[in-house]
């Protein structure tokens, strides 16, 4: 039993957050709402520099740990790339995503012409990206896919079997909410500690201190279960998908606490993109949508669970007849 | 990294649970019920366990222990637990008392404790809380005052647990006109001695949980005081990182949401989906709060002394026992106010309602919890 995570993944990750750093941190995301077509060639540079493009999370436990570790690390500073989709790219370079069943929407889908796609159901495709992005102040990089036509990939069927990248990318993208909700959390406690109300730093009140220790409290369940669910990932694959499935889900629900709590303790500033917080909450919105929000995953995993079960102490599935 | 807690401690879990099947009835809900026979069964079964090398696997070996791991331990408070706890009251003095003997006892007081409590055959209660001094632990006025070799304490106690079927005590009394932690000295004393008084205190927990104890000018011995004079805190401090990990709750929790499908079968399919969805919800909950634990303890066998992991997994469980007591009675309805073999799984939804609403008051409130982890993240200048 050891539940940190591989110090390769976490050196790794140390690198890239240096990288990142490099690069503005978060004024790369602000930079890139201004300057569109400027991010991509400084964020693949960048990770090319780490090292990043040699890495593939389906290769074994300690990539798909230094994956995730990077992911967390990018969404720590709303890294302006479609990240996780880009680690499960195939041969031909295109990247992955999963997308909902209705608009085929991905975060950063601009950037590829083509991506390889999949829905819950088990249909997958590959789609073309030939729009231009929302350009609204919570999706400002979000795109439109639609289907290329004459595709010969497996276009999978519905109530088929789950593509097998679907769990990997929403555990990575889950590690991605990981990222900016810790970060979150250290800079509410930095404004905190730094504004001065009352005659004394903010931080004085008993209110923002318990409201801190329960964000912080979250964020480490979350981390937890996030270094849990990869382990699940190889040690039986059979789960994947109701794990990854209770990750996102518990990604969203501590992402919403914790971020509505953390933008709150700055006051109007939590609401200006001067701020770091506010970008950080506007640029995770489709993370947390996208392919599906809340509601949806939860009953995705109610179902899941009805039909395989849940790991833990106890059995937990189909209920007896 | 690996969560498998590995083929030990998965053949011990094993074997726990034959022996709980064996040994402890379907419908027992802990000893502390209204049936005299129910503590009987659980000093019957720390016997058993004793016999079998099972009570004290965790200890050490030249202190009667079976040499196990913190992960053994781990194993054992999860299946105790979910099977409402049949060690009864004696989980304290394995969990802590002993640990804390081992940690801070003379050669005498080892000799004379641990192979008592290795034996099954002592239960202890805990006198740390006053009516004046509960998260403020620190302010407590019970004294011992010196006399001739020994000490005489007066002074009372409350929210007792198992204080009127204890054998011994485990107390914290001020020693000297020191104030805050100064002069807090730990006591190793007989519940029968003269002037002690119990009285119990009705609550929704049950028989025997809670009581007021005073103690009116009752000498011990020099050789009563554990860890040295004025040396309390520490201990207290040790003693409270084992207590706060040393509740599986998170363990009951999911037997029963496990459980949950049988008791309400063929009725399942019939609640509401927004039900099965909470269902869902308190399952990753439980299993979050499960992870959080086994972080402290990885920790604890690290050689760490995670008083914030601690009070962050702490935060975790007793939140999600009483998120888990909800979603449970929600689950079965107007028959969440039915106690007795004939309630749903026979009464454990409704005990478990009750009980959870203690959880984050008791071993330490959440407030004090949240106080511990705000400090360790906002540093001295909060």
């Amino acid at each position: 039993m050891n539940p940190v995570l591989p110090s390769e993944a976490t050196e790794f990750a140390a690198t890239a957050a240096k990288a990142f750093a490099a690069l503005g941190g978060v004024d790369a995301a602000r930079r890139a709402e201004e300057e569109p077509t400027r991010r991509s060639a400084e964020v693949v540079a960048a990770l090319a520099a780490i090292g990043a493009e040699d890495l593939d999370p389906r290769d074994n436990p300690d990539s798909l740990a230094a994956a995730a570790a990077l992911c967390e690390a990018a969404g720590a500073v709303a890294l302006p790339f479609p990240l996780a989709g880009t680690l499960l790219r195939d041969s031909h370079q295109r990247p992955f995503a999963v997308v909902p069943e209705g608009i085929w929407r991905v975060d950063h889908g601009h950037l590829f012409p083509h991506w390889r796609v999949t829905s819950l159901t088990g249909v997958h495709a590959i789609a073309a990206s030939d729009a231009t992005p929302l350009g609204s102040r919570l999706g400002p990089f979000v795109t439109d896919l639609h289907a290329l036509a004459g595709s010969t990939d497996d276009p999978g069927e519905p109530g088929g079997a789950p593509h097998p990248d679907l769990a990997t990318h929403l555990t990575l993208t889950a590690w991605h909410i990981l990222g900016t909700t810790g970060r979150a959390v250290e800079l509410a406690v930095e404004h905190v500690l730094g504004r001065v109300q009352f005659g004394k730093p903010i931080a004085a009140f008993q209110s923002v201190q318990f409201q801190l220790a329960d964000c912080s409290v979250a964020v480490a369940g979350l981390r937890e279960l996030a270094c849990f669910t990869l382990w699940r990932l190889t040690a039986a694959p059979e789960d994947a998908l109701t794990d990854a499935l209770a990750l996102r889900m518990h990604a969203i629900d501590v992402a919403r606490t914790v971020l509505r709590t953390t933008q709150q303790l700055h006051g109007a500033a939590g609401v200006c993109d001067e701020y770091d917080i506010c970008v950080l909450i506007r640029l995770v919105q489709p993370a947390l949508r996208l392919p599906w929000g809340a509601e949806r995953t939860t009953a995705a995993l109610a179902e899941a669970i009805a039909r395989h079960g849940f790991e833990g102490l106890f059995p937990h599935g189909p209920a007896p007849r | 990294m690996d969560f498998d807690l590995g083929e030990q401690a998965a053949t011990l879990r094993t074997r726990l649970r034959a022996l709980i099947a064996d040994a402890i009835p379907e419908d027992y809900l802990g000893a502390f019920t209204n049936d005299p026979n129910d503590l009987e069964v659980a000093q019957q079964f720390c016997q058993r366990l004793a016999q079998e090398g099972l009570l004290t696997i965790a200890w050490p070996t030249h202190y009667g222990g079976g040499g196990g791991s913190m992960w053994d331990q781990t194993v054992v408070r999860e299946e105790m637990w979910a099977h409402h706890e049949p060690r009864g009251a004696q989980y304290m003095g394995l969990n802590w008392v002993g640990p804390a003997i081992m940690a801070y006892g003379t050669e005498a007081q080892k000799q004379q404790h641990l192979s008592a409590i290795a034996a099954g055959a002592v239960i202890w209660c805990q006198g740390f809380s006053e009516p004046d001094a509960g998260s403020d632990l620190a302010s407590l006025t019970t004294r011992a005052n010196a006399d001739g070799d020994g000490y005489r304490i007066s002074g009372q106690k409350i929210w007792t647990s198992y204080a009127g079927m204890a054998q011994w005590c485990v107390l914290a009394a001020r020693v000297g006109s020191g104030e805050r932690h100064e002069g807090i000295t730990m006591f190793l004393l007989p519940m029968d001695s003269p002037g002690i008084t119990v009285r119990p205190i009705r609550s929704m927990l049950g028989y025997h949980h809670l009581n007021e104890v005073f103690f009116d000018d009752v000498a011990v011995g020099p050789d009563a005081v554990l860890g040295g004079v004025g040396e309390g805190w520490a201990v207290i401090r040790r003693a409270l990182a084992h207590e706060r990990v040393g509740i599986a709750r998170y363990a009951r929790c999911e037997r029963l949401l496990s459980a949950l499908g049988a008791a309400l079968a063929p009725h399942w399919d019939d609640l509401p989906a927004s039900l099965r969805v909470q269902w869902a919800k308190a399952l990753v909950q439980v299993r979050v709060a499960r992870l959080l634990a086994y972080r402290t303890v990885h920790a604890q066998a690290t050689g760490e002394v995670p008083d914030v992991l601690a009070s962050s997994a702490r935060i975790a469980v007793t939140q999600c026992d009483q998120a888990v007591a909800e979603v449970l009675c929600q689950a079965v309805e107007e028959r969440a106010l039915d106690a007795g073999p004939t309630a749903p799984l026979y009464g454990a939804i409704e005990d478990h309602w009750r009980y959870a609403q203690a959880a984050t008051v008791a071993s330490g409130t959440i407030e004090v919890q949240r106080m511990i982890v705000a400090k360790a993240l906002l540093g001295p200048r909060a």
